[in-house]
């Protein structure tokens, strides 16, 4: 199956060099900017309009440059709030330094006729803390840099922008006319006729003391037993990748900080199963007794509070673990084959970024003619095998990874196996012949003379 | 059995009852490691499968890297991390057969893939090896007298508090697996005495083997068993099985002793060890004069006696203190001259004195580890001396010994324990066997039936007769059954009070973990004080790697147990001097400390300090020692006098000593902590632990900043600053002023000279402009 990924993805690279229809005209666009938390989330909506002769089915969202690494998600839908199909492209006539996403239409658009398309894009590691380095009881800053248009390779016709800031405090912002602010929104534009590509950078200053709270990595273990149980169990790292502590941390001013607005991170929120049960939270010293489980009616929300408050640069690690029954996500299919539909990524908490996520999926024993399908473009690594209890065959382990996610990537990943079930006995059969045999060798010792001489007794006699 | 057929029937009713007996003896015994195993599962269950205290940290660090590393590379670790910068060689300094029994363990169950982690093999380890203690014991005792007061001493050691005390699950040390091991090596000692077989013995000195490679107290042993021979002697009991077996065992444990690294040659070399090789000596001595006597006159074996032995005593009295004085032999250690007087320790080492382990143990604390048994002992020490024979002279020797030893040292307690509960099981079974010998008596195992039917009858016939005393019972005149019953139900009452008090002191007193602390509320919520992890992993997660982390010895393992970080001192206390100079720069004051600090490389400085939750063991409470065993190797920079009031007091409030509150371990215990106010009823700065206000608020620091200090302020840790971050600020150098001539004195204002503003400065040979 892998296979098939690899070479539908060489296929596409090597074809998808894609030209530039000048056809296409942004009639209107419409951008929100949220820079309330640590992530960028720009959503807008554009209307197309097709000047030229014929239906145009492909549309191109554009980003400017240095935003390679940092554009995590892209989701764009009709009207009717359809998902359109989205993949990255290269395009003829411009750099590598550019990034560009195709989008399939759902119907070619007729000349003369006008679209509408939402979209939603998630940046992440675009908010940068200045001053980079502060002190405990500092505020913590960041600036976005922007662009104070719609980066687009069409020309656009009028244009509005919205930014959505955290608080009141803004330090400074920059102002292309129109601008307005309110309270704590920033408006840009109406601007009109914009040419393509254009540029203009667009910065704000202002204070945010939304956790910055990184996942450096993920490391997810999903274990299946036919039993009827899923054990799953995360190691996480975490980083506060917000502003420097500088200089010292006073725990008695710490103490005396009572404001939830406070740059440092003491606790935050992750979301289980509603059905999960047998939870842990522990690192390699042993268990984390700060956290509280709140069970609701269809979830089950962890309060965690990491061994120590988090402060700018410091990074912490755990493992959280616990079960779900498997009949939710593991089902039978007709032809007798299995199917497992679970998360590849789950919540860590609100507004999260997973820098490197690795999910490893331990099927039972004795699995055979796996198939895996992603949600989205995901890394195959080799395929690994596990002993667990008592496994003298090993079990075939899936493991994948992706780098930069967002909450927008919890999404199932389905795995389709042949199982035989009566590879179930095969573990307790082992061990009662084993117990079997230790009982019969005893029982044959025990009626065994080892002794060379005879016993004294019996010379007696 | 399969010879005897000719009398079927008999054989068979024998074989049954020999089948119900060995039926009952292991039931009992699987009981007993059951309950042992259980009942030191207190930690466990209130807190975690974690493990406790300081050294076992130590234990299971060196284990795990015996598990990934394999056991080659963990004798030849060097462990870089420990003793910075001097290092440590584990694998040369330390008893392995810990970390080789739990990596086998380890090893064999991952053959089977069982895959538990090596951390929980290491916290289950002691109570596993509890159970294995009881059987030994039982073993011993059986025989030494019967298989009844076996069981007794099995079912006591398994759950003694003498015993638990060091054997809690978590409590991962030495002790755990080597009384296993000393139990063992006297049964198998006695067994190849009672039969002078080359078997027994040489199973014997393999046990004693194992024994050397897991603890230092092997050294009790090879001290005990040569005087079980040598008192044998001295009673004219030599016999040839004595002969065998001590010279195979002695020869052979020698040899395999010598193989552990840390043992080396000093089984040879040490006068600790020399009473066994002069026994080994004198038993050949006698064998010779034995086979002399058969074939002299009397008068020439008188003469032979008195000048050969007593030149060849000379000769070899003589060859020993020459050795010694040749440094071929090593003089008692320090340690060992503890043993024999209590106040030597505190005046020459005072590291030794300051572990509270160490020191002599009270009265209490024998009733507390050891409860009915302590009375019980002497009464089974009592018929063995009555009923003596070869094995039986072993015990006696190994109770008086113990009971000196435990006498002098609190933590030798754990060796009178097993000798304390095998007489005490021999006088129980004696006892109950004198009480509960009914028209067909039973044999002494199933008294807990019998005795149970006893309590019936008392019941109906309470009151009857209280007044007898057990004088008349010794009498093996037949005992009236009132009385009987009322001894059973008394003795049985006694084990009863026996079992709630182990179990009581077992939860209370033995199972805290001591690195995670629980305080309840007054409505009985359990509070959990995790400062020690806390610190430990924020160090391990937000320093440098190669960081370097200053603290009293007492922490060193588990800041690298837990936070993997560099240390400067720790628990395996073999370089006094190191310890003493940390000791100077914590009673220094700071620059004097920085200096210090800065030679070391030290990083992070770590200090405990529990005078915001009241937690007694903190280092201002531990600071007198450090005062002192920095005094001994820096007499004249400090001086222990120094950090007392005039009144000779120890006070850290406003009338202590200006030494003592400007020490730098005064300054990062109570750091910021002067503006704190823990209640509305207690002034800032109230130290719950010393119940005072301290003396010194503002306290500034020059040379360190804080840099973590956890939740409860249990543990603080401070970086030490660069030389270019003082507190002064930085001028670039080309706006550095010196402003010599506008410098005022700030200390004697009133008395300062007269200043006119803008006075006209005269230079001579210039004009002035």
């Amino acid at each position: 199956m892998w296979k098939l990924f690899l070479f539908f993805s060489i296929l596409s690279l090597a074809n998808t060099a894609e030209n530039i229809n000048s056809d296409l005209i942004n009639k209107n666009v419409q951008r929100t900017i949220d820079l309330n938390s640590q992530l960028v989330k720009i959503t807008g909506t554009i209307t197309i309009e097709n000047s030229g002769k014929q239906g145009i089915s492909k549309y191109l969202i554009g980003f400017e440059r240095d935003l390679q690494g940092s554009v995590s998600y892209i989701g764009v839908q009709d009207s009717q709030k359809n998902p359109l199909k989205t993949s990255e492209v290269a395009v003829i006539g411009r750099g590598t330094n550019e990034l560009f996403y195709q989008v399939q239409l759902r119907q070619s658009l007729e000349p003369e006729k006008t679209i509408t398309i939402i979209f939603e894009v998630i940046i992440t590691k675009a908010l940068n803390p200045y001053p980079h380095s502060i002190t405990q009881k500092e505020k913590q800053l960041v600036r976005y840099f922007g662009n104070h248009y719609f980066y687009s390779p069409y020309k656009t016709q009028n244009q509005k922008t919205e930014v959505l800031v955290s608080s009141r405090s803004i330090e400074s912002y920059s102002k292309l006319k129109p601008v307005a602010q309110t309270d704590s929104i920033i408006t840009y534009g109406p601007y009109s006729d914009i040419a393509a590509f254009s540029l203009h950078p667009l910065t704000v200053h202002y204070e945010n003391n939304a956790p910055f709270l990184t996942v450096t990595r993920l490391e997810r273990t999903i274990e299946i037993s036919h039993w009827g149980n899923i054990a799953l169990e995360e190691s996480i790292e975490i980083k506060h990748t917000g502003a420097q502590l500088k200089g010292p941390f006073s725990r008695y001013d710490y103490q005396r900080e009572t404001s939830p607005n406070h740059h440092s991170i003491r606790s935050y929120r992750t979301i289980l199963p509603a059905l999960a049960h047998s939870i842990y939270y522990r690192d390699m010293n042993g268990n984390i007794s700060t956290s509280t489980v709140k069970p609701h009616k269809d979830y089950i929300e962890l309060e965690l509070k990491p061994r120590f408050p988090l402060f700018g640069g410091w990074q912490s690690s755990y493992i959280l673990g616990y079960s779900i029954p498997s009949f939710p996500y593991l089902f039978k299919k007709s032809s007798g084959e299995f199917v497992l539909n679970i998360r590849l990524l789950d919540h860590v908490f609100d507004d999260m970024a997973v820098d490197e996520l690795e999910t490893h999926i331990v099927l039972p024993v004795g699995v055979s003619n796996v198939k895996v399908k992603a949600p989205y473009e995901i890394k195959r690594l080799p395929d690994g095998v596990a002993y667990k209890y008592l496994d003298n065959i090993g079990r075939t382990v899936i493991r994948a990874s992706k780098t930069n996610l967002v909450e927008q990537h919890i999404q199932d990943i389905e795995v389709t196996y042949t199982w035989k079930s009566h590879t179930l006995l095969h573990e307790p059969i082992l061990v009662s012949i084993a117990l079997f045999l230790i009982f019969v060798i005893v029982i044959i010792y025990v009626r065994l003379d080892f002794s060379i001489g005879k016993p004294e007794h019996s010379k007696k006699e | 059995m399969s010879q005897a057929g000719t009398k079927k029937g008999a054989v068979s009713k024998l074989n049954r009852n020999a089948a119900i007996n060995s039926l009952i003896i292991c039931v009992v015994l699987l009981l007993a490691w059951v309950a042992g195993f259980a009942s030191r599962l207190f930690a466990v269950i209130r807190f975690e499968s974690i493990i406790h205290e300081f050294d076992p940290w130590f234990n299971y660090r060196a284990t795990a890297y015996m598990v990934k590393h394999g056991f080659y590379n963990f004798l030849n670790w060097f462990d870089e991390r420990a003793w910075y910068p001097l290092g440590r060689i584990v694998g040369g300094t330390v008893y392995p057969g810990l970390m080789i029994t739990s990596g086998s363990i380890h090893y064999i169950l991952h053959l089977l893939n069982i895959n538990v982690h090596i951390r929980d093999i290491c916290v289950f380890l002691a109570p596993i090896f509890s159970g294995l203690t009881a059987i030994s014991t039982y073993l011993l005792t059986r025989e030494l007298w019967s298989s009844g007061a076996g069981l007794f001493a099995a079912c006591f050691i398994a759950i003694v508090p003498g015993y638990i005390s060091r054997s809690v699950a978590g409590s991962y040390d030495n002790e755990g697996i080597a009384i296993f091991a000393l139990q063992f090596t006297y049964f198998l000692w006695i067994k190849s005495v009672k039969t002078g077989s080359v078997f027994w013995a040489v199973a014997a000195s393999l046990s004693y083997f194992y024994m050397v490679s897991a603890w230092g107290g092997y050294v009790f042993i090879i001290n005990l068993i040569p005087l079980h021979v040598f008192v044998l002697l001295l009673m004219g009991r030599y016999s040839n099985r004595l002969f065998t077996s001590y010279t195979t065992f002695y020869i052979l444990g020698l040899v395999m002793s010598m193989q552990i690294p840390f043992v080396g040659f000093q089984p040879i070399r040490t006068s600790e060890h020399m009473a066994a090789a002069g026994v080994f000596a004198l038993l050949f001595a006698v064998a010779v004069l034995k086979y002399l006597q058969s074939m002299m006159s009397k008068s020439e074996f008188k003469f032979l006696v008195i000048w050969g032995g007593s030149l060849a005593a000379g000769l070899v009295f003589a060859t020993v203190v020459a050795l010694t004085y040749a440094g071929y032999i090593a003089p008692w250690s320090g340690r060992f001259y503890s043993l024999w007087d209590t106040g030597y320790a505190k005046i020459h080492i005072p590291i030794i004195a300051s572990v509270s382990e160490h020191q002599p143990t009270t009265w209490f604390s024998f009733f507390f580890d050891l409860h009915v048994l302590i009375a019980t002992f002497p009464a089974g020490l009592w018929y063995c001396i009555k009923h003596v024979n070869d094995e039986r002279v072993f015990v006696i020797l190994y109770a008086l010994s113990a009971v000196y030893f435990a006498g002098v040292m609190v933590r030798l307690m754990l060796t009178l324990t097993p000798v304390v509960c095998m007489l005490s099981g021999i006088a129980f079974s004696i006892l109950l066997e004198l009480y509960l010998r009914e028209e067909d008596s039973g044999p002494s195992e199933i008294e807990g039936d019998e005795s149970t039917q006893g309590g019936k009858r008392l019941y109906d016939k309470a009151g009857k007769a209280p007044k007898i005393k057990h004088e008349q019972v010794k009498e093996q005149d037949p005992i009236g059954p009132n009385i009987r019953s009322i001894a059973a139900v008394v003795l049985v009452l006694l084990l009863m009070l026996f079992v709630v008090h182990c179990t009581w002191v077992t939860s209370n007193a033995y199972s805290s973990p001591s690195i995670v602390l629980a305080s309840y509320g007054s409505d009985g919520t359990r509070q959990i004080l995790d400062d020690f992890r806390e610190a430990y992993f924020w160090l391990s997660q937000n320093t440098a790697d190669d960081a370097r982390v200053m603290s009293w010895w007492d922490y060193g393992y588990q800041i690298a147990g837990m936070a993997n970080r560099t240390t400067l001192v720790d628990n395996n206390t073999w370089n006094n001097s190191h310890i003493a100079l940390v000791g100077k720069a914590m009673s220094s004051n700071e620059s004097a400390a920085y200096e210090i600090m800065t030679a070391l490389d030290v990083d992070y400085v770590l200090v405990i300090f529990g005078g915001v939750i009241g937690y007694s063991g903190d280092d201002i409470n531990k600071f007198l020692w450090m005062v002192r065993i920095a005094e001994g190797e820096h007499p004249k920079d400090i001086r222990e006098s120094d950090y007392f009031t005039e009144q000779g007091e120890f006070r850290i409030d406003a009338e202590g000593s200006q030494i003592l509150l400007n020490c730098l371990m005064y300054k990062l215990s109570y750091y910021k902590f002067g503006e704190l106010r823990l209640d509305y009823r207690s002034p800032a700065g109230f130290d719950r632990t010393r119940n005072a206000v301290i003396g010194n608020k503002d306290i500034n620091l020059t040379y360190l900043e804080e840099a973590y200090t956890s939740e409860h302020w249990l543990v603080r840790i401070y970086r030490v600053k660069k030389p270019d971050e003082f507190n002064r600020p930085r001028i670039p150098v080309a706006n550095r002023v010196i402003k010599s001539s506008s410098f005022i004195s700030k200390k004697n204002s009133k008395r300062k000279k007269g200043l006119i503003k803008n006075k006209p400065v005269v230079i001579k040979g210039k004009r002035s402009q």
